[in-house]
């Protein structure tokens, strides 16, 4: 085995030099202190006399000594500081690998190689110093106990007052006097807390020159608020301050749902859940389920299950509809509970979709799925659909068998294409099926009860959903006729 | 052509040995391939580690190039399988096909693969389905076949490098979690810079002539495997390794909050044995003879991005692996004590 003890050597010499710099370190902390513990000798220079300048020498030194034998007693692994030459030297790892594996049992003969390896490295580096010097944070304080500390020792004693025991009397009418005035000032100042000044200037506000509000059609300016609420129900509304200051200006609120304005950076690649998830996330915006608002989980609610019927079946819905309920009738607790149960279902619909060793059919998944749905609507398949297309083939543009871009039109247009929207009489005779073709007045059967009872609940969706999407005006008016319509019938 | 040498008795001559193979074997393939460098120094660690490469990047990066460029240095026998979703399992591993002895006796003969080769590129793996792409991965573990009850062991050195195109998901067979884990690296391929492209561009389009030497043989390969085995790694680098594997379990109780938020499982024991081998490689290629933190750090990306399942909240916040690894790394030296300083203890 080569020479180990220049590894040894150089451990044990920075090991020294860590020491040495834990003195200086603690030393100047333990200065620090007994420039502290000086000035209250200093203090009572009268008292002490000519002793109190070697007192507080003695402190002063004290402190220091105290300091570095902490620092150089202080305990220091080899195995440390070996690492710290290492790092220290930039060794790699070497000085620390071969003390460590020199004298191991199971040292492969690669060892040997290492200890040379290292041993000669360590050699062009002896004498060097790694160990900077560090200072303490609080010795930059130091100056200012040494400064009072000789402002002290050079300035004449401070006199130090008689003891003698402090007059009562005058304190005492003085005492008196002031609960008066303090009372005195109560009586005057004895109102309502309702009825402070409002901080708000009024005046100021009121008296503010605004330019004339341009109308939903017109012309937006920079800066101009006006143009975010063009296309909502709020588009028509002129600023109120009156109202503003009662209650606040609804487009104030509306500025305040980040979520319901367009988010031109969100990513559209995104799954349903997922933005499901970001957008939860983002209305409860780190609050703990406990310190939601009602209007804060409604909102959630309202957005949960508009995004939930966008996104196809789940299994979370009906815990939406529930928390809605509860909400309405007051029960907040219950509200967020069927949230929390809701958003915790969702993760769960995107952890086991992600299951099944993540497998992914891609598009033959899609193809699986439309032949299912092709044969639940009773229909057959075309003769090409049960063979599996090549890859690269079936829905890309210019990919598939079809020379048309958007693939073969469905069977049914084909096959008749003027069935669409066809309206009329119900034939006589034997109906073998229903016909969904029928218009007019329907029976009084319980699905028509039901229909009209739900009406109104959708015309309020309805209009809670012109408010809240950007949906141009003159749709806002055919969509209001429609419903209109539905119900004069 | 390089002769194939025996390696020296002297463990210096060995290490040096290597050192000089491995160096020229890096610059044979840089004949050809521009850029890359780092993807090509984890492909030949991961070579003399003994682990197979998973290669993801996007289509004309020179992924197929650079793996027969390395095959080409070699004096080994090379297979190629371009992976599409009818590729059957037979296809890979061979199969018994009737013969006729000189008695005019009939019998099954085994019928060998494109498996049975030493270095076997694996074209586009994720376009085959997973019945297929299990078959590739049980050799990739156990180094034999099995057909018809009967083991047929697989030549070695067995390296396979397998790659695949992150973009074009669909009708796609991604490779499940238990079989990502089978590959020692994952090395994303990224795109070149400008300085590389241009020298692409140079030396693609021009009439040149680059010839390939073979530099390396099998058993080269194969004694270099067991001398990386052999180097020593300090019991404080050791416990970093451990710790960094373990800090990507959310479970674990002192896992930084990073793992805990976004990460669902972490890399498993074949991680943590990833990381040492490849490390030990690295400090052998570098000349030395013990492993170094700095290895470690090195070779946290490749060993362990395809061993981490982000969580529903890292999926929908769209984390990037490599980047929790870097954070994770940082938090498990603190944890380990590798950078705790030691002056004012």
């Amino acid at each position: 085995m080569p020479d180990r003890m220049v590894l040894e050597r150089l451990v044990s010499d920075v090991a020294r030099q860590i020491r040495l710099r834990r003195a200086e370190y603690y030393g100047l902390r333990g200065l620090l202190w007994g420039a502290v513990a000086t000035i209250p000798p200093l203090l009572f220079k009268e008292l002490l006399g000519g002793t109190v300048l070697l007192l507080s020498g003695a402190l002063l030194a004290a402190g220091a000594a105290a300091g570095a034998l902490y620092g150089l007693m202080l305990n220091l692994p080899a195995r440390e500081a070996a690492r710290l030459a290492d790092r220290g030297y930039a060794l790699k790892d070497r000085v620390t690998t071969a003390l460590e594996w020199a004298d191991r049992p199971d040292r492969t003969p690669v060892v040997e190689a290492l200890v040379t390896d290292a041993v000669a490295h360590a050699r062009s580096l002896q004498g060097k110093r790694i160990i900077a010097r560090r200072l303490p944070r609080d010795a930059r304080l130091l100056p200012l106990p040494l400064a009072l500390g000789t402002l002290l020792a050079v300035a004449p004693p401070i006199p130090i007052p008689q003891a003698s025991l402090p007059n009562f009397s005058s304190s005492r009418e003085e005492e008196e006097e002031k609960p008066k005035d303090r009372a005195g000032e109560l009586q005057t100042a004895e109102r309502p807390r309702g009825a402070r000044p409002d901080p708000i200037q009024r005046a100021d506000v009121q008296e503010r020159t605004l330019s004339p509000r341009l109308g939903a059609g017109g012309l937006s300016q920079p800066g101009d608020l006006a143009a975010i609420f063009k296309d909502t129900s709020l588009g028509g509304h002129a600023p109120d301050f009156n109202s503003f200051l009662k209650r606040g200006d609804e487009r104030i609120r509306m500025l305040e749902q980040l979520d319901r304005l367009p988010d031109l950076q969100r990513d559209f690649t995104q799954n349903q859940t997922k933005m499901v998830f970001q957008k939860a996330k983002s209305l409860r915006g780190g609050l703990n389920p406990s310190q939601i608002s009602p209007e804060k989980l409604r909102e959630l609610l309202n957005e949960m299950e508009r995004l939930g019927r966008k996104g196809g079946p789940n299994n979370w819905s009906g815990d939406v509809f529930e928390g809605m309920e509860a909400l309405e009738g007051g029960q907040t607790d219950k509200a967020m509970e069927a949230m929390e149960r809701a958003l915790s279902k969702m993760r769960s619909m995107d952890e086991k979709g992600r299951d099944g060793k993540n497998l992914r059919g891609g598009r033959e998944d899609e193809r699986r799925g439309q032949r299912g749905r092709n044969r639940g609507a009773g229909q057959q398949g075309g003769p090409g659909d049960e063979g599996d297309f090549p890859e690269g083939e079936g829905l890309l543009p210019g990919r598939g068998k079809s020379a048309s871009p958007k693939g073969d039109p469905t069977q049914r247009l084909r096959g008749m294409p003027y069935d669409v929207g066809v309206e009329g009489q119900a034939r006589s005779g034997k109906k073998s099926g229903i016909d969904t073709n029928l218009v007019g007045r329907g029976g009084p059967m319980a699905s028509r009860l039901q229909y009209l009872g739900v009406l109104g609940q959708y015309k309020k969706m309805m209009e809670e959903a012109i408010a809240r999407e950007q949906v141009p005006r003159d749709f806002q008016g055919q969509v209001k006729e429609y419903f209109q319509s539905l119900d004069e019938r | 052509m390089a002769q194939p040498s025996v390696p020296a008795p002297n463990q210096e001559a060995r290490v040096r040995e290597f050192v000089t193979g491995f160096q020229t074997l890096r610059a044979e393939v840089r004949k050809v391939i521009v850029g890359h460098d780092d993807v090509v120094t984890q492909v030949l660690i991961s070579l003399f580690a003994g682990g197979h490469v998973l290669l993801e990047g996007v289509p004309g990066l020179g992924k197929t190039l650079l793996i027969k460029t390395l095959a080409e240095s070699l004096h080994l026998s090379f297979s190629r399988i371009q992976f599409t979703p009818d590729l059957m399992p037979g296809d890979i591993i061979g199969t018994n096909i009737i013969v006729e002895d000189d008695e005019g006796r009939k019998h099954f003969q085994f019928q060998r693969g494109p498996i049975f080769g030493h270095i076997l590129l694996a074209d586009e793996v994720n376009r085959a389905t997973p019945k297929t792409q299990s078959a590739l991965l049980e050799g990739m573990q156990e180094g034999a076949v099995t057909v018809s009850g009967h083991a047929n062991a697989l030549p070695m050195p067995f390296f396979v490098l397998a790659t695949q195109n992150p973009i074009e998901m669909e009708g796609t067979y991604p490779l499940p979690e238990a079989q990502l884990d089978r590959f020692l690296f994952k090395l994303r391929v990224q795109y070149p810079a400008l300085e590389e492209l241009t020298e692409i561009i140079e030396r693609t389009t021009h009439v040149r002539d680059v010839q390939v030497q073979r530099v390396m043989t099998g058993p080269q390969v194969m004694s270099f495997r067991e001398l990386v085995r052999e180097i020593p790694i300090a019991s404080h680098v050791r416990d970093l390794a451990s710790f960094i594997v373990l800090a990507t379990h959310p479970q674990w109780e002192r896992a930084p909050e990073q793992a805990r938020r976004f990460i669902r499982y972490g890399a498993s024991p074949r991680g943590a044995q990833a990381l040492v081998l490849g490390a030990k490689v690295r400090a052998l290629a570098e000349g030395r003879y013990n492993v170094a933190v700095d290895d470690l750090r090195a070779l946290a990306l490749p060993a362990l991005r395809h061993r981490i399942i982000l969580n529903f909240e890292g999926e929908a916040e769209g984390v990037d692996v490599d980047r929790l690894i870097g954070e994770i790394v940082e938090a498990a030296e603190s944890l380990s004590g590798s950078q705790k300083e030691v002056f004012l203890k």
